[in-house]
Formats: structure tokens, sequence, C-alpha cells
């Protein structure tokens, strides 16, 4: 009789984790989970510039580069971008062998001579040993690696403004046509090395070629959205314009006043 | 979403003599027809003005910047206006050893344009290089359309491109 009951229980559970080994520590799972967020649950560091946690993995970086081999492979070993990978039953990993580590400094020596200013970059490739590139810096250099975490971040936001242009080494990150930028700072702030730039002055935002007027708090006067940012909320979101018109810590605050009124 | 793209009319569309509108009745209006609509657009314009390009985003309802990235992603599309007629002259590794290199400084000077960017005064050539049209045997090879000039040389531009003007 609990054999009957049990059954379909482990069976299910057989299905949904699966046990796999990472640098000799054996960890259980999520089936179907990308073998960055496992590793990273548990601890187990893994360096990636163009993995977001909210948008569908990219692959674009090789950073995040790790050995996989099974116990049928007779030690057969090959090189996955971690970001990408399903766990799979008895999956092996290493991600700091030799061969994880030489690749990830072509990786990163790479990235250096592309963007040679930029600080996450050089610490990054620091930690690896590499100080200066030996490849030939790229001229005029801003911090954009293509990444492509911009364009997904603004594709999931809706506004869909910013788009890779060109190709090769030609290729840039920008926004077409400012008007469908509504100024949320989306982009820049979930861009690694802080490439975007942006700046506020007299409750205007400026990005992407083109000022925004912020919309103030009606309670405290603080600048906190742009128009176009509201009208881009409720057209999505089918809130009513009033949600966006207070700031985060006065409706805190709010709401702190008229709970303490009902509970005391 | 799928209706409001159903019933929009555009008034770019009208630029173009109702072209673009033929164009769009051909294919789904969806994200995945785009490069089949700029390939038709470009080949009845001859290149991809911009007020061609956003029109194509809001018939297709692709954003804008979709858009322009395609566009400017392959080599194939031209965002500058082109001549009538556009030519390739082969810098492959078997046309460039046997000169290719001086055909294109000849090609420059005798039509007065870049390699790759705008077109003859008259309007009547753009030039490109390209890599290896697999004719390597007839190298250094040019093409014009659909003609192939094989064993080409500097001195033998003058003819190909009277010819080709009279064509
Ligand atoms: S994080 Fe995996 S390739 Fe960039
Ligand atoms: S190299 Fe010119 S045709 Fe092959």
């Amino acid at each position: 009789m609990i054999k009957a009951v049990e059954k379909p229980v482990s069976h299910s559970e057989k299905d949904k984790t699966v046990r796999i080994t990472i640098d000799g520590r054996s960890i259980d799972a999520p089936k179907g989970m990308n073998l960055l967020e496992v590793a990273r649950s548990n601890g187990i560091d893994i360096p990636s510039l163009c993995y977001h946690p909210g948008l569908e993995a990219f692959g674009a970086c090789r950073l995040c580069v790790v050995e996989i081999t099974k116990p049928g492979w007779e030690n057969w070993r090959k090189l996955v971008t971690s970001c990408l990978y399903p766990v799979e039953e008895d999956l092996i990993v290493y991600t700091r062998s030799p061969e994880v580590m030489e690749n990830r400094r072509v990786v990163l020596d790479l990235q250096l001579a592309r963007v040679p200013n930029s600080d996450v970059i050089r610490q990054l490739a620091a930690e690896y040993g590499i100080h200066d590139t030996t490849y030939t810096k790229r001229k005029d250099a801003d911090n954009c690696i293509l990444c492509g975490i911009c364009v997904r971040v603004c594709e999931a936001v809706g506004a869909n403004a910013i788009s890779t242009l060109s190709r090769g080494p030609d290729k840039y990150v920008e926004v077409p046509d400012p008007e469908a930028c509504i100024g949320c700072l989306a982009c820049a702030e979930s861009c690694p090395t802080d490439a975007i730039g942006w700046h506020e002055e007299n409750g205007i935002r400026h990005i992407w070629h083109r000022d925004f007027e912020l919309v103030e708090c009606e309670t405290c006067g603080k600048p906190i959205l742009t128009q176009q940012q509201i009208d881009h909320f409720v057209e999505k979101s089918g809130l009513e314009e009033r949600y966006f018109a207070k700031c985060d810590s006065c409706r805190k605050k709010e709401t702190a006043v008229s709970i303490s009124r009902v509970m005391f | 979403m799928s209706e409001q793209v159903a019933e929009k009319t555009c008034t770019c569309a009208e630029k173009f003599n109702g072209t673009l509108q033929a164009i769009f009745d051909r294919y789904p209006r969806e994200e995945s027809s785009l490069i089949m609509v700029l390939q038709d657009v470009q080949e009845e314009l001859n290149w991809l003005p911009p007020e061609a390009i956003n029109c194509v985003a809001e018939n297709l309802n692709v954003p804008k910047a979709k858009v322009q990235g395609v566009a400017t992603f392959y080599r194939a599309f031209s965002l500058e206006p082109r001549g009538k007629k556009l030519v390739k002259v082969c810098m492959g590794t078997a046309c460039h050893v046997r000169g290719a290199g001086m055909l294109v400084d000849e090609l420059e000077r005798r039509l007065e344009v870049n390699a790759g960017k705008g077109m003859s005064p008259d309007g009547e050539f753009s030039l490109e290089t390209v890599n290896c049209v697999g004719a390597c045997a007839m190298a250094p090879a040019i093409v014009v359309g659909e003609n192939y000039y094989a064993n080409m040389g500097p001195d033998k531009l003058k003819r190909l491109l009277n010819k080709e003007r009279e064509s």
C-alpha cells in the first residue's frame, strides 16, 4: 500500500530534479535550469557579462564557459557556455579547470582590446592575470562590449527602441528612432560596463540624444518619472495614471500612516 | 494588435506611387517577412531610403529599431542612393593577386566615385568590391548586373563602361 502511494511521487520528483557534480560537489538541481544559475545558487561563482537573470540567455560574451563531461564519455570533455546549457542527470562540471581559465583569459584579453577604458573589464581581466591586452586596442573606444543586454531589456520593457546597427567590427548599439525611447533608464541601469551615458539636471533627464522632462512627485516634489514612461506603463499595465503620481518613498509613508490608523 | 495592422493605412506607401503597398500585400504582415520585404523594396527603389524603412516598420508592425538593425546588418542592403548599375570588382584572392586593386583605383577615377559609397555624378554607376564571385579562372573579374567581364585590366575599363552605358 505504501508503495502504491509513494511511487508516483518519487517518479515525478525524479522527472523534475537532476543530480550533477560541480567541481567535485554533488548538487541537486531543477531539470532544465541553466548551469550558470545552478552554480550560482549553490555559491559557485562563474563570471558572466551578457547574462541577465530576467532575460533569455544570449550566449554572446563566452565568459561563462565551463567544461563538462559525463560518466560514459571516457574522460572526453567539452567546453560549453554555462548560461545556455540546461542541466541534465549525471553531468560533471568543472568551472575552473586549466582549459576553462585559458578560454576566459582569451575572452578577457579580447574584451580589453575592445574596451581598454572600462574599469569593470580591467578589474575582471586583472583577476585572470591580464593587465594589458596582447591585441591592438580599439581607437576612441567607448565602454560597450556588445553584450546585447540593453537591446533585450528595452525589448522586455516594450519600448523596442535600441538595436545593434551594422556588423562585424563596425557593429554598435544605437537608438535609431529616439521617438521610441521612453527615457526609463532600464538599458543604462542594466549595462554591465556602464557604457550608456545619461544625466539629470533641473528636472530634465538626458539619454540617447534626447531630453525628457521629469514629472514630479505630487507630494514631495522630487522628480521621478518621464511622462513617456508613465504613458507607456499605463498602456501596458492598465493601471491608472494616478498610480504613478507619487514617488516610492511618499507612497510607502502614506501606506504606513493608513495602516497605523487601522491598527492603533 | 493584429486588427490594428490590418487597418493600417499609411501615407508613406503613397509616396512611392503605391509600389510599396503592392510589396506588403505579397507577404504576411509579420516580422518573419522582414528580409523579403526589404529585398523587394530595394529592388523597386534601388536602395532603402529612410522613409521606406519607416514604412516597412509601420506596415509589418516591427519596431523601427529592428528594421534598421536588419537593414544595416546585411551588406546586400544599401542605405544610400545607388547608381542605375552596380559595378562589382572582385577582390577575392585570385583576382587580388592579378591586380584587382588597380581596377578599383581606375574605376574610382573614371567614375568619380568611391568603392562602396555613393554613385557617379551622372547617376549611372555605383562601385563595390566583393570577395570571390566564383570565377577565379577569369581573374581579375568584374561583374555588372548579369554580365561577367573576364581577365580585366585597367586599359579595358573604358570599353566596359561604354558598353554598359549603352545597354
Ligand atoms: S554569460 Fe554566457 S555567454 Fe555571456
Ligand atoms: S577571387 Fe575573384 S572570382 Fe574568385
